[in-house]
């Protein structure tokens, strides 16, 4: 067997074999799930019950009808939302009914109450005032409530028909069909073209920085105890960096293959319907590049750190340069013809992660694909080039960190 | 037979090898010996192909060393480590399968050498769970399992107890009958005295001295006796021709000078004190290293 299969086997089964990287294999995506599920449930998940809340109308003219539609408003199962409570009491000033109700709130009596009063140029304003100010479902729900119910009164002023109205008023949405290179139109859900962009993002984030972290671990285990002189008395320093490599990058990449399959296991058939590709094939072509892209990086920077800690946190600088393309998708998602997302495309560091989010929100042009694929395929050549002549110093320096200068004279030999 | 040719290796700020040559021979242990720091690492990986030389050449039996050479050179270096957490049995058919062993026969050959070195039992158990010492005999197992041709051993006898360092000597000795060329690079010199053939000693990356041990030892050994005596010591020191006189509680070191023979200053003693033994020195390695190696860097 060719030398670096027989690193590359070795690296793969030691490191499957550890309880770390079975620990990592499932919880993992279990931290992941909870992560992108639980947030949105909690937030949809409201409880069904009826929520008593008051009413004080200092003018007077809303108190019945916003009474009306407020009660009529259910949960779907006939149960209604709201109790709503006059707390306006003739001949009490309101400064004094106010302070009443926020007794009563605070008391946890009721849940929040409505203020109605006109400003100066007798246009109702309207205040909810609650413990919580955070609370934007029922907020939603009580300022649309309201803006109906004043919508139609306004018009019954004019003698107006109010189903003619909300027939008038009725909201039209628009929907948003990509146009395709081909003439071809698809629907456009923009959800869940952010979701799978998103997702593909996240693993190769998590491919890259969990096999460039066992790179570097590897490698620093290696150099502490000298190992590294019996392998490179074994075979040649490019052997050893290739069968790493391999060997650590399918590791990742069976990993990430697992999570697939649990995802698919769980989930089954509706994350058929969610995931939403177009150009499936670029994005692996982009996936797999980034990933060679930084895991050469890694192998040249790894060899040369000398201790545990310095290798900790050349991982999470590097993780942050990977983490940039996270938080500049959503704007990038939103307009991914911005100057900004062009630059970042044609960046090689940012321009896997940037290239699948423009992939799956617009038409990319072919050329600009064929100009990034190029820009990656030589920026990879050249960072195995560079890393590879580290790699053959780097190794078999100890103690003292090599400086820039030093680094740079490594690269200048030969 | 492996060739030293004028080797070079010179970093930016230092030179670490200058100019040194050397040959070993089959079938013989030759020592290559030498202070901390003073080249023989260096030296080592170069003939390893680990480092590339400034200029100068290794040759194996006549021919320059090539990539196949690799296959045939064992290593034991210094600092000792393997990996933790993976099997024994795994760790030994993983390095011999690099140096080209195919695995069955790896499998075959490491059961063969644990049963070997009285170790059978933790062939299937993690490296973490064994002593120290086993660790180590392990390690020898990696070097020396795919019956290289030349051998490197780097301080082999530190860390083992002396049954083990008996058991490691046993193997290193036969292991050169069957005509194999060893390295053995050590500061004990005590067990250099023991092992070695042939001497090289290294200083700041040059040849000290070189040679058969005891050519070296009639060439650099002082004229030294040792005394085992009561009495008064003080009056030892005024008998003529002693250069040098180390008294410990019962006996005495004395090195005489050149033209003065020991039975001249055993006549002398007699009459001065009582002895109880008298011995002619070998000259020890230790000392002759010392004493040159003090010598070269004034």
């Amino acid at each position: 067997m060719k030398k670096f299969l027989v690193i590359a086997k070795w690296e793969f089964l030691e490191k499957l074999r550890t309880k770390a990287f079975i620990i990592s294999l499932f919880v993992t995506p279990l931290i992941l799930f909870l992560f992108s599920y639980l947030p949105g449930k909690l937030a949809n998940e409201e409880d069904q019950t009826t929520k008593p809340i008051g009413l004080i109308d200092s003018t007077g003219q809303y108190t019945i009808p916003l009474t009306e539609k407020l009660s009529s408003l259910s949960f779907g199962n006939n149960q209604p939302r709201y109790l709503v409570l006059n707390l306006a009491k003739k001949d009490i000033p309101y400064e004094q009914l106010k302070s009443d109700a926020n007794e009563k709130v605070l008391a946890k009596k009721i849940d929040g109450y409505i203020y109605i009063k006109y400003d100066s140029l007798a246009k109702p304003v309207i205040e909810y005032r609650s413990r919580s100010v955070g609370n934007f479902h029922d907020l939603d729900m009580l300022e649309a409530t309201f803006n109906e119910m004043y919508r139609q009164t306004e018009f019954r002023k004019y003698n107006l028909d109010p189903a003619l109205v909300s027939n008038i008023t009725k909201k039209i949405e628009i929907k948003s069909i990509k146009v395709e290179e081909e003439g071809k139109e698809s629907k456009t859900d923009f959800y869940a073209k952010f979701m799978t962009s998103y997702i593909f993002i996240i693993l190769l984030m998590i491919t890259i920085i969990s096999s460039g972290g066992m790179l570097i671990r590897s490698l620093v285990e290696e150099k502490s105890n000298r190992l590294i002189e019996i392998l490179v008395s074994s075979c040649s320093a490019n052997d050893m960096l290739a069968g790493k490599v391999l060997g650590l990058s399918l590791l990742s990449l069976f990993q990430v293959a697992v999570w697939i399959v649990l995802a698919v296991g769980f989930a089954g058939a509706s994350l058929a319907t969610m995931i939403n590709l177009d150009s499936l094939l670029l994005v692996l072509v982009y996936f797999m590049l980034g990933f060679v892209l930084y895991t050469s990086l890694f192998v040249g920077l790894g060899s040369v750190v000398t201790t545990e800690q310095e290798a900790q946190m050349l991982t999470s600088y590097l993780s942050l340069v990977i983490l940039l393309p996270i938080i500049i998708a959503m704007p990038i998602m939103q307009n991914p013809d911005l100057l900004l997302a062009q630059i970042f495309s044609y960046f090689p560091l940012t321009s896997p992660a940037i290239m699948i989010l423009r992939l799956n929100n617009v038409a990319v042009p072919a050329i600009e694909i064929i100009i990034t694929v190029g820009i990656l395929i030589l920026s990879i050549y050249i960072t195995i080039l560079f890393s590879a002549k580290i790699f053959r110093i780097g190794i078999l320096s100890y103690g003292k960190r090599p400086g820039i200068k030093e680094i740079i004279s490594w690269l200048r030999k030969e | 037979m492996l060739e030293v040719i004028n080797l070079k290796k010179e970093y930016q700020t230092a030179t670490a090898v200058d100019g040194i040559s050397f040959r070993v021979e089959k079938g013989k242990i030759f020592g290559l010996l030498g202070p901390n720091g003073a080249g023989k690492t260096t030296t080592i990986r170069i003939i390893l192909d680990i480092l590339k030389p400034t200029s100068g050449e290794i040759r194996f039996d006549g021919k320059p060393i090539d990539k196949e050479f690799v296959n045939h050179t064992g290593y034991l270096p210094e600092e000792r480590g393997l990996y933790q957490k993976s099997r024994v049995i795994d760790i030994i058919r993983y390095f011999s399968e690099l140096k080209n062993v195919h695995a069955n026969q790896a499998i075959e050959n490491g059961v063969e050498w644990l049963k070997r070195l009285e170790i059978s039992q933790y062939k299937d158990r993690k490296l973490e769970e064994l002593s120290k010492g086993n660790q180590q005999k392990i390690q020898f197992i990696t070097a020396i399992l795919h019956n290289p041709d030349v051998l490197i051993l780097d301080e082999p006898f530190s860390g083992f107890d002396p049954i083990n360092q008996q058991l490691i000597k046993d193997i290193i000795l036969s292991y050169v009958d069957n005509g194999k060329t060893m390295i053995l690079s050590t500061h004990q010199m005590d067990m250099a005295e023991k092992l070695c053939d042939e001497i090289f000693l290294i200083d700041k990356g040059k040849e000290v001295v070189g040679g058969n041990i005891n050519e070296v030892r009639k060439k650099y050994g002082k004229n030294s006796i040792r005394v085992d005596f009561s009495g008064d010591k003080s009056l030892i020191s005024s008998i003529p021709g002693i250069v040098e006189i180390n008294v410990y509680s019962n006996y005495a070191e004395i090195e005489l000078n050149e033209s003065t023979k020991p039975s001249e200053i055993l006549k002398k003693l007699v009459d001065i004190v009582e002895i109880r033994n008298f011995t002619i020195l070998e000259p020890s390695l230790n000392k002759i290293f010392i004493d040159l190696i003090k010598k070269s860097s004034e």
